[in-house]
């Protein structure tokens, strides 16, 4: 069965003239992390809330879990489970009450609760601080405790809009192993995310949307292939001839004086050579997600990281 | 049985959670009914004191409504904690109840007050059960009307306006805290409109110092506070914005 069975979905926002998402299909399979990447008002969460029935669409038709959003809201709700954009926790209550008491609203019995409760918390490091007010907690625990009240449940899909938001390298590797072991008991996932890094760990699927459209979509594998090169060198923009570098393959400026060429292995190390002639110091690495998601929203970022995957760095 | 679990989970996290980690607060909700009751008390030099006490109680019990009007908004659009419960097996009516329990957890201390106030003046035992009923239903209709409020209120600053003025339509212009028989004759179908008026009568009947009119009884009362409890929980139900749209 499918997680989810979307079907020319389209979403207009009253008193809004735009749609924010435009004839949107797309299937996801159960038991996998499906990913929607795209820019800031791209419709992710548009998209996540109309499935988690908090938002109807304009048109179309969505199943969840063989259910259809408008006809069967309440087994919907039953089956999924979601960590909101930007939510936060009652000011008051620790991390021990908003889990614990959420599972048992949720119909889970006091001792298996508990158990949920202590095995969530220890997962993301939030044991310790079980018993101190959400106020009193940083930014990035508070967002994990919305992260614990969603995995702890015995739901069967999760929507995750933005989860690891705000959250250091750790408390994110954390969110991902959670996410990993929920996918390993048969969960589904549909995840969004502004981490390229993140996606290219978890997803199995993604679908990349722009302004309310699908505009690509399929395995991090296959999406890589929307570039053509499959190496990507950055180089520092003085003491090079700008120009020549076209020689090498496409060349994107990534602004702060860097700009990066994408090209094939031997080309990579022919530039690189060259680089170390004049002194100039460069990096190599594989494209990665990233490059896909600048290369098909057509813009240039000022990245100053360049977290690439198996990033080799000469000087 | 589950829905019944859930509210009282829900006020028990909003209410009993809240105030065991925040004890302060309680002093607040607990203090703020009480300032008109000193204010009439003081300036009739006690005459208008049977008024006062059911004014008062009347305006807390819609206080008590429009905060938990407030709450909602506040969850919805800061906490985004309504979003979790949209996506959950938890129905709206079930978390309105939650909240509007855990509101009248806060005003407890206040209401029993108030209330053994209306018991002692009205000196019968046997008006305790019609006081506890016509709280019930003032609260249930207030709650239920709060909640269908704020969900159509996107903008916290909208909300505070909203119940402010509702405040005053309901609690301060009707006569909730003076006799309905200074209104004009042109205004009493009005003032009957309102559930307050009714409230009110139905404490100072209980309380029995107070003239009650002739065109006026009990059964009155209850039927058309009966009816805006229904009706309230009726649009609550059917036109408060759960999924949006
Ligand atoms: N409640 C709303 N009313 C009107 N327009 C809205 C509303 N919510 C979102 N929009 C609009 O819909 C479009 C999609 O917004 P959405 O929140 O789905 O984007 P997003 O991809 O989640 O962005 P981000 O990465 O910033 O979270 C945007 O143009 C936004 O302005
Ligand atoms: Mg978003």
């Amino acid at each position: 069965m499918l997680a989810i069975d979307a079907v020319g979905v389209t979403k207009k926002y009253k008193g809004s003239r735009m749609l924010a998402l435009s004839d949107i299909s797309l299937k996801v399979e159960s038991g996998k992390v499906f990913t929607l990447l795209g820019r800031n008002g791209a419709g992710k969460t548009t998209f996540v809330r109309i499935c988690a029935t908090q938002l109807t669409p304009s048109s179309g038709t969505i199943k969840v879990l063989g259910h259809d959003i408008l006809q069967n809201a309440s087994e919907i709700r039953n089956l999924v489970s979601i960590v909101p954009q930007e939510g936060r926790p009652l000011r008051a209550l620790t991390p021990w009450d908003h889990v614990y008491n959420w599972l048992k609203i949720r119909g889970e019995g006091s001792s298996s609760a508990r158990e949920k409760t202590e095995d969530i918390l220890r997962k993301l490091e939030l044991y310790e601080a079980r018993n101190r007010p959400a106020m009193n907690l940083s930014g990035g625990m508070k967002q994990k405790i919305l992260v614990a009240m969603a995995m702890a449940t015995k739901a069967q899909l999760l929507f995750l809009d933005e989860p690891t938001i705000g959250l250091d390298p750790v408390s994110r590797r954390q969110v991902w192993s959670a996410i990993k072991q929920w996918k390993s008991n048969g969960g589904s996932i549909l995840l969004t995310t502004h981490y390229m890094d993140e996606a290219e760990i978890l997803s199995d699927y993604i679908v990349i949307i722009d302004k309310g459209k699908i505009v690509a979509e399929g395995t991090i594998q296959e999406l890589r292939r929307i570039i053509p090169q499959n190496m990507r060198v950055d180089v520092s923009k003085d003491g090079l001839d700008v120009n020549s570098l076209s020689s090498y393959g496409s060349v994107v400026d990534t602004g702060g004086g860097m700009l990066r060429v994408f090209t094939f292995e031997s080309a990579a190390r022919e530039l690189s050579e060259l680089a170390i002639r004049h002194n100039v110091s460069f990096t190599v690495s594989p494209v990665t997600l990233d490059d896909v998601f600048v290369h098909l929203i057509g813009q240039t970022i000022d990245k100053g990281d360049t977290n690439g995957v198996g990033q080799n760095e000469r000087n | 049985m589950l829905p019944v679990r859930q509210a009282f989970l829900i006020a028990y996290m909003t209410g009993i959670l809240w105030l065991r980690r925040n004890p302060i607060s309680l002093v607040f909700t607990a203090i703020s009914p009480f300032s008109l009751l000193f204010v009439l008390y003081v300036a009739t030099d006690g005459a208008a004191v049977h008024f006062a006490v059911a004014g008062s109680l009347v305006m807390a019990l819609v206080g008590y409504g429009l905060a938990l009007g407030q709450d909602i908004s506040f969850y919805k659009t800061e906490y985004k904690i309504q979003d979790v419960f949209v996506a959950s097996p938890v129905s709206p009516l079930t978390y309105m109840m939650g909240l509007a329990l855990s509101e009248l957890l806060f005003g407890l201390p206040a209401l029993i007050v108030l209330a053994g106030l209306v018991v002692s003046f009205g000196g019968s035992l046997l008006s305790i059960p019609l006081l506890i009923a016509t709280i019930l239903l003032i609260w249930g209709s207030m709650s239920s009307m709060g909640f269908f409020l704020s969900s159509h209120m996107l903008h916290m600053r909208n909300a505070t306006q909203i119940i402010s003025f509702v405040n005053v339509v309901l609690a301060v212009l009707p006569p909730v805290f003076y006799s309905i028989d200074i209104v004009p004759d042109a205004l009493r179908p009005l003032a009957y409109a309102l559930p307050t008026t009714h409230a009110s009568l139905m404490l100072q009947y209980i309380i029995g110092e107070t003239p009650i009119p002739a065109d006026w009884s009990l059964g009155f009362g209850f039927a058309v506070q009966a009816a805006y409890l229904i009706g309230f929980v009726i649009l609550a139900r059917t036109r408060a914005i759960w999924r949006e749209s």
